[in-house]
């Protein structure tokens, strides 16, 4: 059983008894109401918790000791009435002020308390004790309250009473009572300036002001998704015929190049010599590196506040000369969401890329991102990489030991023009110098 | 603190209802102990000018504990009755309807209060003789005392947990017991200007086990009886015994309690008539005698143109004790500057002999050393 009193009932109740020259009594008056607390944890299912929660809004005075017993504790009921008159239902309770003596119930208090238990029918009474100590040279007083439910055994009696608001609220939150407020003079200044802030339903007008904003923004906000989708297709076939152009060029190349040997060939039938032959495996991997590797940075913004913007990315992308550009979407520039925060790690950027994805309109990007760390979140592997420049890794020995398609170490393999270029995209400097502007952002 | 310091600080409108508690207060079997109050506190404001108690606690001595009940009055309304703190007996409830001092409480009346205490220890006997019924062997030796009408109408019975972890249950009953003490004769009791209570002996049993088989009694005699009786150490009781009950016990202790207080009647009445007999032989040579307690006579004997003193001290268990014979020299001083005296305790006497039989074979005579004369 818990219990709470109002801040202003717990003073006027002080107020009233520390200004009697004598012992003082009262009855107190409130709700008692049960609440179920249902939680669910991983060891059950749910597990049902019934806490009755007395509260005391209000306490009506005696004038004076006897005026409802008489000498022998016999309760008057008709006294009884003319003290409560129709505020006998919601006594929950009574209260006694006593000084100067023991935190327990009296002889008469016990005898009272259980034949107004019976008349008011109230099986769970309350009996709220008050006591001020003082010290012999009245240098200190205590007042001291005790909530009794003598109802229950003799171990079980006591309840712990809680005020409201009485304590260190800067920790707490403010907490509204839920006393209902019998004013009249409240009721009626309300009803008066209410329309002034409530329309006709009962909700307050700016709520309704405001939901409308922030619907206007929701609507904005699709239409934009639309758009970007639209914007998104556009670039994706252009992509796609860039790549087809590329293909064509390259193909074309290639007869180029056969057609000269041929020529040679006929000229000195001599055997070819060998970094020819090395030089083609290069050149057929970067064709078939065309279709995986991207053209730009690999996003890393790290750890400064200010990614790329957008803009700045697309022009990167139409200037590399790499025939990695091409990325089927957007979304290289959107590296895969990893460990927030790890450092070194393509984390979401929150700004135009974010949108890509997050309003979910428009199809996911597929996740070609560069995926530049391993599946746990570490990084060192993919920064010694980069910073690493060329490796001279197999192709195959990389599919092989990588899990994901997304190779890193064919971007180490790109000529170091490329690498160049993509080191100044990056927003977040893997060098010594790193970029000044990105460093200052991040303070 | 002392009643009248108590009394001081209470407000004067409760004053007569303590006084007649304080000073003449007595509840129950041991009256010897009066009620106390302590920790007097007030009711009203700290700025209310004193004397202005009005709540205190009082210390009822019952069953061989001391009750400390709460009594509440308030002082600015004194016609109201008092409420109680019953301590620690918190479930000790008692029907108002029984209390008839507190269903027609007069504030005019002075011993109303005091009524009031005894109507409640009533019914606080009541319940504690409720709560033997925990124990079937202790119900039963208070039920076999209820019966007698010799002890059921004088106990007191205090039961309860003795200790409320380990639960055992204890007992303790202070009975008073029926002797007679009247025919004591005055001379022994002590000084009663000083203890004008009541000659009482009370049994203190105290059962430490619901089973019986631990208990320890002890026997309160009110102090001129101890004194009659020759102190404490005079009279042991015997042992419980193990397995016995208190209808056969609480009667030997009886029996030997009179006995000696018989005895001791007789003791005085033998003195009586040792010191007559003693009067009659040496009528002329007696100086001086104990009138009352009949304890010493001193004699002016002459033998062979020889004067001496003859002291006879009767000790209190006479005639069971010899009586000493202090021969004193009426001319020599020893060294230290005394009277030279010689105690002999050695001559004809039986206990059995009457006055004039002892006083006959006694003859005192003084066996004086060869190397002083």
């Amino acid at each position: 059983m818990a219990a709470s009193i109002s801040g202003y009932t717990f003073s006027s109740v002080c107020y009233h008894s520390a200004n009697s020259n004598s012992d003082h009594e009262g009855f107190l008056l409130g709700e008692v109401r049960q609440e179920e607390t249902i939680s669910i944890s991983d060891t059950q299912i749910s597990s049902a918790e019934l806490l009755q929660v007395v509260e005391v809004h209000n306490h009506e005075p005696c004038a004076q000791l006897f005026s409802f017993y008489n000498y022998a504790g016999l309760v008057n009921e008709e006294n009884l009435n003319k003290i409560l008159k129709e505020r006998r239902k919601n006594v929950i309770g009574w209260y006694r002020f006593r000084r100067n003596t023991q935190q327990q119930m009296s002889f008469r208090e016990q005898i009272i308390h259980k034949q107004l238990t019976q008349l008011l029918g109230v099986p769970d009474l309350v009996f709220l004790l008050f006591s001020f100590i003082s010290t012999a040279n009245n240098s200190t007083h205590a007042l001291e309250y005790v909530l009794f439910r003598p109802s229950r055994s003799r171990y079980n009696q006591r309840v712990t009473l809680s005020i409201p608001n009485l304590g260190n609220t800067s920790q707490q939150e403010y907490k509204v009572s839920s006393v209902p407020n019998t004013s009249l003079n409240y009721a009626k200044v309300i009803k008066e300036h209410g329309a002034e802030f409530f329309d006709k339903d009962g909700v307050m007008k700016d709520i309704r002001t405001i939901f409308q904003v922030y619907s206007a923004l929701q609507d904005k906000v699709q239409a934009v998704c639309g758009e970007v989708e639209q914007s998104e297709r556009v670039k994706e076939k252009v992509q796609q015929e860039v790549n087809k152009l590329k293909q064509q060029i390259a193909l074309r190349k290639q007869k180029n190049a056969e057609e000269e040997r041929r020529i040679l060939e006929a000229q000195n039938p001599e055997p070819l010599p060998t970094p020819e032959e090395n030089t083609e495996p290069p050149e057929t991997s970067l064709l078939s590196l065309v279709a995986f590797n991207t053209p730009s940075t690999p996003e890393r913004p790290g750890p400064s506040a200010n990614p790329p913007a957008y803009a700045d990315l697309l022009s990167l992308q139409d200037n590399s000369l790499l025939p990695s550009s091409s990325s089927p979407t957007s979304a290289a520039l959107l590296p895969r969401p990893q460990a927030v925060g790890s450092p070194g790690h393509p984390s979401p950027n929150p700004m135009g890329l974010g949108l890509g994805l997050s309003v979910g309109s428009s199809p996911a990007p597929s996740p070609s991102t560069p995926y530049l760390g391993n599946g746990d979140g570490s990084s060192s592997d993919s920064l010694d990489r980069q910073a690493a420049g060329q490796e001279d890794e197999d192709e195959d020995e990389d599919e092989d030991s990588s899990e994901y398609e997304n190779l890193v170490s064919e971007v180490a393999q790109l000529p170091p023009v490329t690498i160049n270029v993509l080191a100044q995209g990056r927003p977040a400097s893997l060098s010594p110098d790193g970029d000044a502007s990105a460093r200052g952002s991040q303070t | 603190m002392s009643p009248e310091v108590a009394l001081n600080r209470i407000s004067p409108e409760l004053r007569p209802l303590l006084c007649s508690v304080v000073r003449n207060g007595r509840v129950g079997l041991d009256s010897t102990n009066c009620l106390r109050i302590t920790d007097l506190k007030t009711g009203c404001t700290s700025l209310t000018p004193g004397p202005c108690c009005d709540r205190f606690k009082l210390h009822i001595p019952y069953a061989g504990e001391t009750l400390k009940w709460d009594i509440i009055f308030n002082a600015q309304d004194p016609e109201l009755p008092p409420d109680f703190i019953f301590g620690e007996d918190a479930e000790f409830l008692p029907e108002p309807s029984e209390l008839p001092h507190l269903v027609q409480w007069d504030a005019e009346d002075p011993e109303c209060l005091l009524q009031l205490v005894k109507e409640l220890i009533q019914q606080y006997h009541q319940y504690q003789c409720h709560r033997l019924r925990e124990s079937s062997r202790l119900l039963f030796e208070y039920d076999s005392l209820l019966e007698d009408p010799d002890y059921g109408r004088s106990l007191e019975i205090y039961a309860g947990h003795k200790n409320s972890w380990t639960g055992e249950f204890s007992a303790r009953f202070l009975l008073k017991l029926p002797v007679d003490f009247s025919n004591i004769p005055v001379y022994l009791l002590k000084d009663t200007a000083l203890d004008p209570g009541e000659d009482v002996a009370l049994l203190f049993v105290s059962f430490e086990d619901a089973e019986a088989t631990q208990v320890f009694p002890k026997l309160y005699l009110s102090p001129s009886i101890e004194h009659a009786l020759g102190g404490s150490s005079a009279l042991h009781i015997p042992a419980f015994p193990s397995g016995g009950c208190l209808i056969d016990y609480v009667p030997q202790v009886c029996q030997l309690l009179t006995n000696k207080v018989q005895y001791v009647i007789q003791g005085y009445h033998k003195r009586r008539e040792y010191i007559a007999a003693f009067l009659s032989h040496f009528g002329m040579g007696v100086v001086e005698y104990d009138a009352e307690g009949f304890t010493k006579l001193t004699l002016l004997l002459m033998w062979k143109d020889f004067c001496v003193l003859v002291h006879v001290d009767l000790p209190l268990y006479f005639p069971r004790d010899q009586p000493t014979l202090t021969f004193q020299s009426v001319y020599h001083f020893t060294s230290s500057g005394q009277l030279y005296s010689q105690v002999q305790k050695s001559y004809p006497y039986s206990p059995r002999w009457d006055g004039n039989e002892m006083a006959k074979r006694a003859q005192p005579q003084p066996k004086i050393p060869n190397n002083r004369q």
